[in-house]
């Protein structure tokens, strides 16, 4: 174990082994289970058993309707903020060396984009019910 | 071979893969999985690069974020008939053509570059760690950052103008 | 700068005044106020500047401010004063969010004013970028029309492809010069002129080429022009354009100017082919919305040759260009906006129901058209000076010039069906006077570029 100390000092692709491993090890845990699973268990294959099961009762309507367009505006309000949460991450690690400058730099990011929420907000996009 | 070139051929092949399977899987759901997959092989060569902020932002924005809005929208659409129109012969052979002379280009452009450029200056390799990528952004490149939340903030517009239910207003004469 | 960060409030304060207003007629007045300010601070920046002042640069090199775009930028904002007092009204008639267009319209006025005064290929990125997706959402406002959500999901989608072609040149760019600065960005030494940096500059051309719809790349502007919100088109027509190709001639005559034998070549087959089609299929149109979405397109072939041109004429002549076509065209789309049928046949008997709205249509066409005394006639006679003075393209001069001819055509068949023929053209509603006030201004401005353009170039 002693070269994963030692890349542990400087950051190079390296620093990235454990993270590569657990990977590695969840997918393939998965992966494993799952072919396991189909192939190691009894199948039978009849037109019952392969029917979609709902509880028990008979299969009603089609389940590929198109779902309804307010999902879509959470989910792209979302997209948008989570790339501001982005730029946060290069700041917090240069906090203190970049000084007032960039704080006031931030600071003036996270107001145009406080002024756009409260936009939203009043705007009534995340209210679900019409 | 050293580990890094191993690790490189393989993500290079996931990548390639994932990517040809985005193109010719014929359920849009697929494709989505198989864009995921090539997210997360790109995300490893970026590690690789030692760029490891673009690989977490990678994976967080677009393989994460953007993903789920791609699902959304198949959602939205209509996926009971499986009529995808055939393209006319004629269509794909131009789009081959075209395809292929941007190929050539990029190509040639590559070439003559290793060919006369002094390589370029690989930089330390620490260039694009959080910490490095951080003072650049927030120092030199402080300006297109500002300006970036105008993009947002119109983004944010457009998500109320196109996707917000119209309310009632009275109208002008 | 000064401009920048007074759009980018300004357009804040229009966003949040749909929330503080819901009267339309009270958003419509806010905005024209606030434009009006915005031109104070347009004309405030030209004035701080001295004439024949160098430049200066700003962020690291990342703006450079010439009294050129100062210049260019009030002119801009001037037109899009214009625009919004002669079609407020029409723009508040297009949906409910009327506060958000006009929000829209001033982030698209920051993105013009970073086109003018870029000196980094990323803010040139960011500024393409602003111009853009407001215009995507502008063209699909009108939600209940299958039209316009078809227009803006064309738009949109060909732009994000030539977004994803800009990128890629200015990456070229980047990886072989070593900058994205463009004053830093030599091409002197024969090392970085290499396939590489060529490619980027095919590439930035197509990119270019598509926001100013020139041919190859102009497929999506007649589907978009006529099915985006008439208002909006009128927007996009001018002032967006405008700045796109004043963004093109910049970095085409400083930064590649040195270079120009490498791209003159495609660059002139483009003109060719922009001018032949344009003006070809605006001839066969039905519709006069389509026919002034074509003849957009022929009027970039023209703009085109100043950027071929490469010399301090083509650079004033962008500018007299610029705002010759976007007062005449704004104008135009004005009238357009007043009838209830937008084919040739809605304008017959104009004359005799509206003298006045059929006598100002007549100078904006004639505008278009380029006939002397208006406006559009100093602006094809600038550039194709230009044209002249570079020396290699007499032939292309001529070809525009046959084209010129063509295009007199289909201008003069709307003249024609407002004076000669018979019918009944439906209005909206009846002219009032402030209407007629403004189109009578507009008309009065597209003749005054023609008799002193140099009113138009005097503080460069």
């Amino acid at each position: 174990m002693n070269f994963l100390l030692l890349a542990a000092e400087q950051n190079t692709p390296f620093n990235y082994l454990p993270i590569a491993l657990q990977l590695l090890i969840a997918v393939g845990f998965v992966g494993i289970m799952m072919g396991a699973t189909h192939l190691l268990g009894p199948k039978r294959r009849t037109k019952d058993k392969l029917i979609n099961f709902e509880s028990g009762i008979p299969s009603v309507g089609n389940a590929r309707q198109p779902m309804s367009v307010k999902y879509f505006l959470v989910a792209i309000l979302f997209v948008l903020f989570d790339v501001e949460v982005i730029f946060f991450y290069p700041y917090a690690v240069n906090f203190r060396e970049l000084g007032q400058e960039g704080f006031l730099a931030v600071l003036m990011f996270v107001g145009f984009f406080l002024c756009g929420f409260i936009y939203i907000l009043k705007k009534g996009a995340l209210k679900w019910e019409d | 071979m050293d580990i890094q070139q191993i690790l490189f051929i393989v993500l290079s092949a996931i990548a390639i893969g994932c990517a040809l399977g985005v193109v010719f899987s014929r359920n849009p759901i697929n494709s989505v999985l198989f864009l995921i997959l090539t997210f997360f092989a790109i995300s490893g060569h970026y590690i690789l690069l030692n760029a490891q902020f673009l690989a977490v932002v990678n994976i967080i924005v677009y393989a994460g974020a953007i993903m789920v809005l791609f699902l959304f929208v198949i959602m939205l659409m209509n996926l009971n008939s499986d009529t995808e129109p055939q393209k006319n012969w004629l269509v794909q052979l131009a789009g081959a053509i075209s395809g292929g002379i941007l190929f050539l280009v990029l190509l040639s452009a590559l070439v003559s570059a290793t060919k006369t450029l002094p390589v370029m200056e690989q930089g330390s390799n620490d260039l694009g760690l959080i910490k490095n990528l951080g003072k650049t952004l927030f120092r030199d490149y402080v300006l297109p950052f500002e300006i970036s939340s105008v993009l947002f903030l119109s983004a944010m517009i457009g998500a109320i103008v196109i996707g917000k239910k119209e309310d009632k207003f009275e109208d002008v004469h | 700068m000064k401009a920048i960060i007074a759009a980018t409030i300004l357009g804040v304060i229009m966003m949040f005044s749909s929330i503080l207003m819901k009267d339309k007629k009270a958003i419509i007045t806010i905005a024209a106020l606030l434009l009006a300010v915005l031109l104070g601070v347009n004309i405030w920046d030209v004035m701080a500047t001295k004439k024949g002042s160098n430049f200066t640069f700003l962020f690291n090199n990342m703006i450079l401010i010439s009294r050129e775009g100062l210049w260019f930028n009030m002119l801009m904002t001037g037109c899009t004063f214009l625009y919004v007092l002669l079609s407020g009204k029409d723009i508040a008639r297009v949906g409910t969010h009327t506060a958000e267009y006009f929000a829209l319209i001033f982030f698209i006025l920051t993105g013009v004013y970073l086109l003018s005064s870029y000196n980094n290929l990323l803010i040139l990125f960011i500024g393409i970028e602003i111009l853009s997706i407001p215009q995507y959402i502008l063209a699909g406002s009108d939600k209940k029309n299958l039209k316009s959500s078809e227009a803006a999901l064309k738009y949109f989608l060909m732009g994000a492809f030539t977004t994803g072609i800009l990128m890629m040149g200015v990456t070229l760019l980047y990886g072989s010069t070593g900058t994205f600065e463009l004053t830093r960005m030599d091409f002197i030494h024969q090392s970085s002129v290499n396939g590489m940096s060529l490619a980027g500059i095919i590439f930035l051309i197509i990119a270019f080429g598509f926001k100013v719809s020139a041919a190859p790349m102009h497929t999506w502007t007649p589907d978009v022009y006529d099915g985006a919100p008439t208002p909006f088109t009128a927007f996009m027509a001018t002032i967006v354009k405008s700045a796109a190709f004043y963004a093109f001639i910049r970095l085409f005559q400083n930064t590649f100017g040195g270079i120009s034998n490498h791209w003159t070549i495609v660059l002139s087959i483009i003109t060719a082919l922009t001018l032949f089609i344009g003006n070809l299929t605006a001839v066969f149109q039905q519709s006069v919305k389509r026919m002034l979405a074509y003849s957009s397109i022929a009027q970039a072939g023209f703009m085109l040759f100043a950027i071929l041109s490469n010399n301090a004429v083509a650079s004033q002549g962008i500018i007299i260009y610029a705002v010759a076509y976007s007062v005449a065209t704004i104008g135009m789309f004005a009238v357009l906006m007043k009838l209830k049928d937008y084919t040739y046949d809605g304008f017959n008997g104009l004359a005799k129901k509206e003298p006045v709205l059929a006598f100002v249509t007549t100078i904006f066409l004639l505008s278009l058209a380029g006939i002397p005394l208006t406006g559009g006639f100093m602006a094809k006679y600038f550039v194709l000076q230009a044209a002249i003075m570079q020396g290699q393209l007499f032939w292309l001069v001529i070809f525009a010039l046959l084209m010129a001819a063509i295009s007199a055509y289909y201008y003069f068949r709307v003249i024609i069906a407002m004076y000669f023929k018979q019918g009944n053209p439906e209005l909206h509603e009846p002219l009032s006077s402030g209407d007629k006030f403004m189109l009578a201004l507009t008309c009065v401005l597209v003749v005054l570029i023609g008799i002193a353009p140099q009113l138009f170039l005097a503080s460069i």
